[in-house]
């Protein structure tokens, strides 16, 4: 296995681990309202894995190596996409396999793939921001947005005990259109977070090549 | 003449500093040295050459290859051993050669081994735990050992003992006695690199001052030491770093070859000596004047 991806895969792997490990069970075991939140907690992990995985990046050292900033970004990005899908596949697997019971409906399976989506772009808008601004600047706006995130689902899970009338994300218009249109929408919804992390591994090796911020 | 390493034109800016115009061809087998005063712009040129950090202008080309596309290919040819080498600092040495070993074609894991011993770098130790001259020596260690055709060293000697300065120097000098093989080094001019440097280049301020064959360098730069009113007053205003001295007075000549003639017959009548300058005479007397 190359060595740059088996030393980030450990950060990506125990931080799957963990959220499968602490949240995981709410969703086997939890009612309709653990898919409407647990899944927006995995942009915090998946944003959260990249940083860890940049703590002790040696960008210098790196640069000595015959690799180049091509590959350096489509390993790490792939890393971020790869981790992405493992989380959707999880979550999506759990919601399929309680579709059974009542506790997950289309609308939702729309919902996990869009927040998954979300969650895999960001999080390589960060690894980019990354290699443009170093670490230093971006571990204070990662973390912002970590905590935003975290603090949203919370309210959001909060509410949507307390408050009758609190809205179900799963049932929101866009979401209850995207799944509307069946599994189409999901098609739409991948291909789109696709297309714009194409666009972003051509923009981050542009940054990654031209940017001294990590070096 | 094989041209392994050209820049042309080259151009780095910083905030307080530039690297401006610099053209310069390193040819194979040859040690070139890069000298110049703190803050010449030495460790910022060498990063440029060999890839670390982008140029803002001008073209660099290895072994005639110039873009981040050839990367993998030149640098597999490249051994690079930076002013303050980087590693995963929590990581043992022999993990870090794990690490960079699959990178290149041509990694000697055992010969790797050898310089670590001859170096007496333990290679259980973690890097953060390596003092700064075995923190050079292992990345001496990791540029010697992917059989690299071009070496870019910036101030190698800087850490370390008096042992392992003069492993390095003749490490450096068997490097490229096969005449196939060529070391670039930017370093302070007392460090023993002048010695075996058989091509030099002045920088100051981000511009090349000189850079020429050192043997025609010496040749032409001299120490000349006269006795009042004994040189032609021309002469004596070519002269720099000029002072008077007890025995007389002494001045650093550049072009000694224009007026060995002229002073032949002050020199055979005693009024005058010459003799040989150093790298570092010639340095500072450009400095001053630039």
């Amino acid at each position: 296995m190359d060595p740059i991806l088996r030393r980030c895969s450990f950060f990506y792997l125990s931080h799957l681990v963990t959220f499968s490990g602490l949240l995981g069970p709410h969703l086997v075991t939890g009612d309709w309202p653990a898919f409407d939140i647990i899944p927006l907690f995995m942009p915090v992990w998946l944003a959260s894995s990249v940083l860890f995985s940049e703590l002790g990046e040696s960008y210098p050292f790196l640069r000595n190596l015959p690799v180049t900033d091509r590959a350096i970004v489509h390993r790490k990005l792939g890393l971020v996409l790869a981790t992405g899908a493992v989380y959707w596949l999880l979550i999506l697997g759990v919601a399929l396999a309680r579709s059974g019971d009542g506790s997950t409906t289309v609308p939702t399976l729309a919902f996990i793939t869009l927040v998954c989506a979300y969650g895999t772009v960001v999080a390589a808008c960060c690894q980019i921001g990354i290699w443009q601004f170093g670490r230093p600047v971006m571990t204070g706006v990662i973390a912002t947005y970590m905590v935003l995130n975290l603090a949203a689902a919370l309210v959001h899970t909060a509410n949507l005990r307390h408050q009758a009338d609190w809205p179900v994300l799963a049932q929101l218009a866009p979401v209850r259109w995207l799944a509307g249109i069946s599994w189409l929408g999901q098609a739409l919804v991948i291909s789109l977070a696709l297309s714009a992390l194409y666009g972003l591994a051509r923009v981050g090796t542009r940054v990654k090549t031209s940017s001294e911020a990590c070096l | 003449m094989e041209i392994v390493v050209e820049a042309h034109n080259l151009r780095k800016n910083y905030e307080d500093f530039a690297l401006e115009d610099i053209c310069l061809q390193v040819r194979r087998g040859s040690i070139t040295g890069i000298f110049g005063p703190n803050g010449a712009g030495k460790s910022t040129l060498v990063k440029v050459l060999a890839r670390q950090a982008p140029a803002h202008g001008g073209t660099v080309r290895l072994f005639g290859m110039a873009g981040a596309e050839h990367d993998r290919v030149v640098k597999n040819r490249l051994g690079y051993v930076p002013q303050e080498p980087a590693f995963f600092t929590d990581k043992t040495v022999r993990w870090t050669a794990r690490f960079a070993a699959p990178y290149f074609d041509r990694w000697d894991g055992a010969g790797f081994a050898e310089l670590l011993e001859q170096f007496r770098v333990n290679p259980l130790k973690r890097v953060k735990h390596l003092s700064g001259g075995e923190k050079k020596l292992l990345a001496l260690a990791l540029a010697l050992s992917h059989g690299a055709d071009l070496l870019i060293l910036d101030e190698p000697t800087a850490g370390l003992d008096v042992l392992h300065r003069r492993a390095l120097l003749d490490r450096l000098r068997r490097f490229v006695a096969d005449g196939g093989r060529t070391v670039v080094v930017a370093s302070h001019i007392t460090d023993g690199l002048d010695d075996i440097a058989e091509d030099v280049l002045f920088l100051h301020r981000g511009r090349i001052l000189l850079s020429e064959d050192k043997e025609d360098l010496l040749a032409r730069w001299k120490w000349i030491q006269f006795k009042d009113g004994a040189l032609d007053p021309a002469i004596e205003d070519s002269l720099s770093l000029l002072r008077a001295q007890p025995y007389g007075n002494r001045g650093l000549i550049g072009d000694f070859t224009a007026v060995r003639h002229a002073l032949e017959p002050v020199l055979a009548a005693g009024e005058a000596r010459v003799d040989n300058a150093s790298l570092e005479d010639i340095l500072l007397s450009l400095v001053t004047e630039a």
